[in-house]
């Protein structure tokens, strides 16, 4: 079990007045059973990148192997079905791909296209669903009765009926309310916890990565130029200076203190990382 | 899918982008015409020519106009066999069995696989060179004296041009829903007949929805933006007929009366 990106480009429509590299040289080994955030700006390839996960894209140059399936330049995957099974890609904006007359039979579609039998793939909706926090008396309502945070939840629980082992969100919880954008988050922490599913999570949500993540991937104009774990991540107060990144208001607490001169001996991450060091002051003086 | 390049517009500068688009409108339209003239394989020849040289001014690359060609071979296949049976003139060039391949047969196809690849070249060195609004423009300058008929013309340049705009982020939005639903399983290739119903249903529907869902918004922004249905515009940009219209109009037009000379000599 295994992700590994070995020197891959990708160009888009190339040889033509269209012609963009969207991927530069990307080398890039992903910790299986974490939750590793891309982060990057607009345009960066993030996209990109994770649409190579599962063969929707093939690497202009170079390889990457998934589990055990080596994708590589102009030559599909072999099986590339079972590959898009084990590797659930979830699109930004997945709410536009709900298309059946009600949530289960959307739901059911994944697990049918991989050969499961109706009533068995309508058992395993009927459970994906429950799992993202669909109302099973709404299993039967059309996919346009609902708001947009619960379609993009049933289009969720599309991927999940697949029951992938790796779970790729590109921008999950873009345009949701930051009360639905956190739930979203906890499914993820759930899923990753209970299931052991690795998960890579396309984000601009600093907050998110701080809490939810454990790795941080950074892409800038196609090329990854940091991959270290949060805490580190988190440390590098140049880097983010430097990339106009907004620290999580935490980080950024923290930071202020140091520049009144109050240091903290251990790294501060959450709220009770922050109280605890505080108590701990007050305690000395 | 990822080259698609029906209807998009190829931003380069050369002569034939500048042309005045009322200008490239009525030559599409001269040179569509003259296809249908039937001056046999020296008037193909002489439009060919004449195509290649536009092309070239045009800056457009072969592979491009290959590319919008493409699509449509399959269907010249098949015309080709339709052929192949149904037509029984000129003289026998192949017998296999019972079957007879008449010269005839092969002609016609011939023919119609030249106009189709000069229709598209036409049409595609028009889309690809003119940006949709000067396009829209264009048209509805062309379209001016209906207006006193009391046809909306300025509605239906809009409408024209809002359908040519909207071809490639049609496509894309295709494109991404393909690819939405291939990480479901979808498989557009193979499967039983079920399951490619299916397959094309999973494309169709999320496309007819989301493209309502754009139009509303369009019409929404337009409105925004003080668009009303049938009140009088004024332009900020005004179209210039120069001389190289000129001479495009000249020589497009010398090449149609050429080729119906051609035909009644
Ligand atoms: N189909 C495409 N054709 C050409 N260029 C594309 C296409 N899709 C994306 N790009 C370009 O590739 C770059 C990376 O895109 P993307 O991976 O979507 O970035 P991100 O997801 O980080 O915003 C962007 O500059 C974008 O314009
Ligand atoms: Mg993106």
């Amino acid at each position: 079990m295994s992700i590994h990106f070995e020197k891959v480009d990708y160009i888009y429509s190339p040889n033509s007045v269209f012609e963009f590299q969207a991927l530069e040289d990307v080398s890039l080994d992903i910790n299986m059973g974490k939750i590793t955030a891309i982060i990057g700006a607009t345009g960066s390839g993030k996209t990109t990148l994770v649409q190579h996960l599962n063969g929707l894209l093939l690497p202009s140059k170079g390889f990457l192997t998934v589990n055990d399936f080596t994708i590589k330049a102009d030559e599909k995957p072999k099986n590339i079905k079972e590959l898009r099974k084990q590797v659930g890609l979830v699109f930004q904006f997945a709410e536009y791909q709900l298309f059946e007359e009600t949530l289960i039979k959307d739901v059911s579609f994944g697990p049918k296209n991989f050969g499961v039998k109706e009533k068995e793939a309508e058992m395993i909706a009927a459970r994906a669903l429950v799992t993202v926090g669909i109302d099973p008396k709404d299993f039967v309502k059309s996919p346009l009765e609902l708001s947009g945070g619960q379609k993009r939840r049933v289009a969720i629980a599309g991927i999940l009926a697949m029951s992938p082992s790796i779970l790729v969100l590109d921008e999950p919880t873009a345009g949701l309310d930051p009360q639905g954008a956190k739930s979203m988050m906890e499914l993820f922490k759930m899923l990753n916890k209970e299931k052991g599913i690795t998960i890579l999570i396309v984000t601009h949500n600093m907050e998110h990565v701080l809490e939810y993540c454990d790795e941080v991937v950074v892409l800038e104009k196609g090329q990854v130029i940091m991959h270290t774990d949060k805490k580190q991540f988190f440390k590098n107060d140049k880097y983010m200076e430097k990339a106009s990144i907004d620290p999580p208001i935490i980080i950024a607490f923290k930071k202020k203190c140091e520049e009144y001169g109050i240091t903290f001996d251990s790294d501060i991450l959450t709220i009770d990382n922050l109280v605890s060091e505080i108590v701990k002051k007050r305690g000395k003086r | 899918m990822n080259n698609i390049t029906l209807g998009k517009y190829i931003p380069l500068n050369s002569f034939v982008h500048k042309l005045d688009p009322r200008t490239k409108i009525i030559a599409m339209m001269i040179l569509l015409i003259a296809i249908f003239i039937p001056a046999g394989f020296v008037g193909y020849g002489i439009i060919g020519i004449f195509l290649l040289i536009s092309l070239i001014s045009s800056k457009l690359s072969f592979s491009f106009v290959w590319k919008s060609f493409k699509p449509s071979l399959f269907m010249l296949v098949f015309l080709l066999i339709i052929n192949m049976f149904i037509i029984k003139t000129g003289d026998v060039w192949l017998t296999i069995g019972s079957f007879n391949l008449y010269s005839g047969a092969v002609i016609q196809t011939v023919y119609i696989v030249l106009r189709l690849l000069l229709m598209i070249v036409i049409t595609t060195m028009l889309t690809a060179t003119t940006k949709p609004l000067d396009l829209t423009m264009g048209l509805e300058d062309l379209l001016s004296p209906l207006a006193k008929l009391n046809v909306p013309t300025h509605d239906i340049a809009m409408m024209i041009s809002l359908a040519l705009r909207f071809i490639p982020t049609l496509l894309e939005e295709a494109q991404r829903i393909l690819k939405a639903q291939a990480s479901r399983g979808v498989d557009m290739e193979s499967g039983s007949f079920k399951e490619k119903i299916q397959a094309i249903l999973s494309l169709i529907v999320p496309l007819f929805v989301s493209s309502f869902q754009k139009a509303d918004d369009l019409a929404d922004a337009m409105e925004a933006r003080g668009y009303v249905v049938g009140a009088k515009r004024v332009r900020y940009k005004k179209l210039k007929f120069t001389f190289f219209d000129f001479i495009t109009l000249v020589s497009v037009s010398g090449l149609l009366v050429g080729l119906i000379l051609l035909k009644v000599l």
